[in-house]
């Protein structure tokens, strides 16, 4: 299945054109002065920011790009291990289903915001309140993608290998969790997405280091060069988790990017 | 003669729905002989596959009970192997460890499991596909993985519930040539679900065909067409004459259950 009518290098090509126009736009208004760089500084100005801030005595930004990683990779894993088998379990037992959807259903729709409070009453503003946040604000959605992904394993591939003299729980094992993986994958995309704005969020509101927390303060100082590296900073990083995620998942599911078959 | 591997004894099955039951199967009653292939032909609708499914032990009958060797089927036998319409092949198992499943399950040390997942590979003429995923094959490739997983598991019956359905009308006569080589080669026992009147007498020693819902059997053809078949058997005076005598009944159940929607 190929792009409608573009080549790889055309799209890549077209792509950076894009990009690039942009940038010169934007550039172009802050120099002629249309645009007051006080309020949003031009792209070389960032680019300067951001060099100052990667290297000499003020190089804060690799350690806070690399701590607020960390908050959200161990946030995001505790709530994965968590969630996948909690989604599984509900996913395949109605009981189970039916007895923790209410609760479910009253976590979910909670902002990661909104654990802040409770959540440094409880553990101050050290690192566990952080992957707290990250948990609480990921946990419900990875349950719920991960039990739609189980449901939706078709039922005759667990007839078929029941019929094949699979015991129940060996169809659990090599039917349905095999076969659910590609939509809780997806799933956990997508989460790993919520996991960081839980903790950008969190950083503002109560930290002394990572990303949010220097984008806050830069704004205290009206450092707008530093908010706009770090909120470039935020969008590469998502960029690269997101592409070692693909390349996680085309490990994973072999089946799924080999041949046309779907 | 002796005792039939599969009995049907008297069964019905009533689903509940929101407006209540539906009679799906009435009083229902087959014996299959060893090494006997007995199609079962009747309108969409019909009950056939409920029969079947009952027969596999996906579900239960309402009243009534099916004997296999003489035993009651209580839970899903896994010596009734099951062929399904939709393959229902694992998408994420290559072609040999999708042959190989039955008797991974079975705690068969990969080696062994291979060996004999291969052989059947061979037997269907799928070598050369082993390492492919389902995906990537044709539908008739993909029927063929199927059924040679369930040839691997060593069914005592091979249960076809419209396996060449959703394969064109060329495919579906290379898979029945293939479906008669290889039943004559291993002289399975096989019950056939089929709507096709064409393929119920190129496969079937004996034919059933079912009325309208509730499912009853209507009647029973023996089919005597010499054996062994070729797809040209379609075009001989027998064939045509047997045909018209099971479309004479068919026809009028199929026209009784478009008037049931």
């Amino acid at each position: 299945m190929q792009e409608k009518g573009l080549g790889l290098w055309q799209v890549a090509i077209v792509s950076s054109m894009g990009l690039l126009v942009f940038l010169g736009l934007w550039e172009f208004f802050v120099r002629i002065g249309v645009i007051d760089p006080f309020f949003l500084p031009a792209p070389s100005q960032v680019l300067l920011r951001m060099k100052q801030m990667s290297t000499g005595p003020e190089a804060v930004l690799l350690h806070d790009v690399r701590i607020s990683a960390v908050r959200v990779l161990v946030g995001f894993f505790l709530s994965a291990t968590a969630g996948v088998p909690c989604g599984l379990i509900m996913g395949i037992n109605p009981v189970v289903r039916a007895a923790l959807s209410p609760i479910i259903s009253i976590i979910r729709p909670l902002p990661a915001l909104s654990w802040i409070p409770l959540s440094m009453l409880w553990l101050g503003i050290g690192e566990e309140q952080k992957y707290a946040i990250v948990f609480m604000g990921c946990f419900a959605s990875v349950l719920v993608y991960t039990m739609d992904a189980t449901m939706r394993v078709d039922p005759a591939l667990s007839l078929a290998a029941r019929n094949l003299g699979a015991r129940p729980f060996q169809v659990v094992r090599h039917v349905i969790f095999p076969g659910a993986l590609p939509n809780i994958l997806s799933g956990l995309k997508v989460v790993l997405a919520i996991a960081w704005t839980c903790v950008i969020s969190a950083e503002m509101v109560g930290a002394n280091s990572g990303l949010g927390f220097r984008i806050w303060t830069a704004k205290e100082w009206s450092d707008t060069g530093q908010v706009l590296v770090g909120m470039l900073s935020i969008s590469l990083t998502v960029l690269l988790l997101d592409i070692t995620f693909r390349g996680l998942e085309r490990l994973l599911l072999p089946w799924q990017t080999e041949g046309t078959g779907k | 003669m002796n005792n039939p591997v599969i009995r049907v004894e008297l069964v019905s099955k009533t689903f509940r729905t929101r407006k209540g039951g539906v009679e799906a199967v009435r009083d229902f009653s087959l014996d299959i002989e060893r090494g006997e292939v007995v199609c079962v032909v009747g309108a969409s609708g019909c009950g056939k596959s409920t029969v079947l499914n009952m027969v596999a032990g996906f579900i239960r009958p309402t009243t009534g009970k099916i004997l296999l060797d003489g035993e009651e089927i209580k839970g899903i036998e896994p010596r009734c192997g099951m062929i399904f319409q939709s393959y229902a092949l694992f998408p994420w198992l290559t072609v040999l460890d999708n042959v190989a499943f039955g008797s991974r399950m079975k705690g068969v040390s990969r080696k062994e499991r291979y060996r004999c997942a291969r052989r059947w590979i061979g037997l269907v003429g799928l070598r050369g596909f082993e390492d492919a995923y389902p995906g990537e094959l044709s539908g008739g490739m993909q029927q063929r993985v199927a059924l040679s997983r369930v040839l691997a598991n060593e069914p005592q019956v091979l249960l076809c519930d419209e396996p060449f359905a959703a394969l064109d009308a060329m495919t579906r006569q290379i898979m029945q040539q293939e479906l008669l080589r290889i039943v004559r080669e291993s002289s399975k026992t096989v019950l056939f679900i089929t709507h096709s009147i064409d393929e119920a007498l190129i496969l079937s020693d004996r034919l059933v065909v079912m009325s309208a819902r509730p499912g009853m059997v209507k009647a029973t053809f023996d089919n005597d067409l010499p054996r062994p078949r070729h797809m040209d058997i379609q075009l001989t005076e027998d064939f045509l004459r047997l045909k018209r005598r099971v479309w004479e009944l068919v026809q009028k159940e199929v026209v009784k259950s478009m008037s049931q929607k």
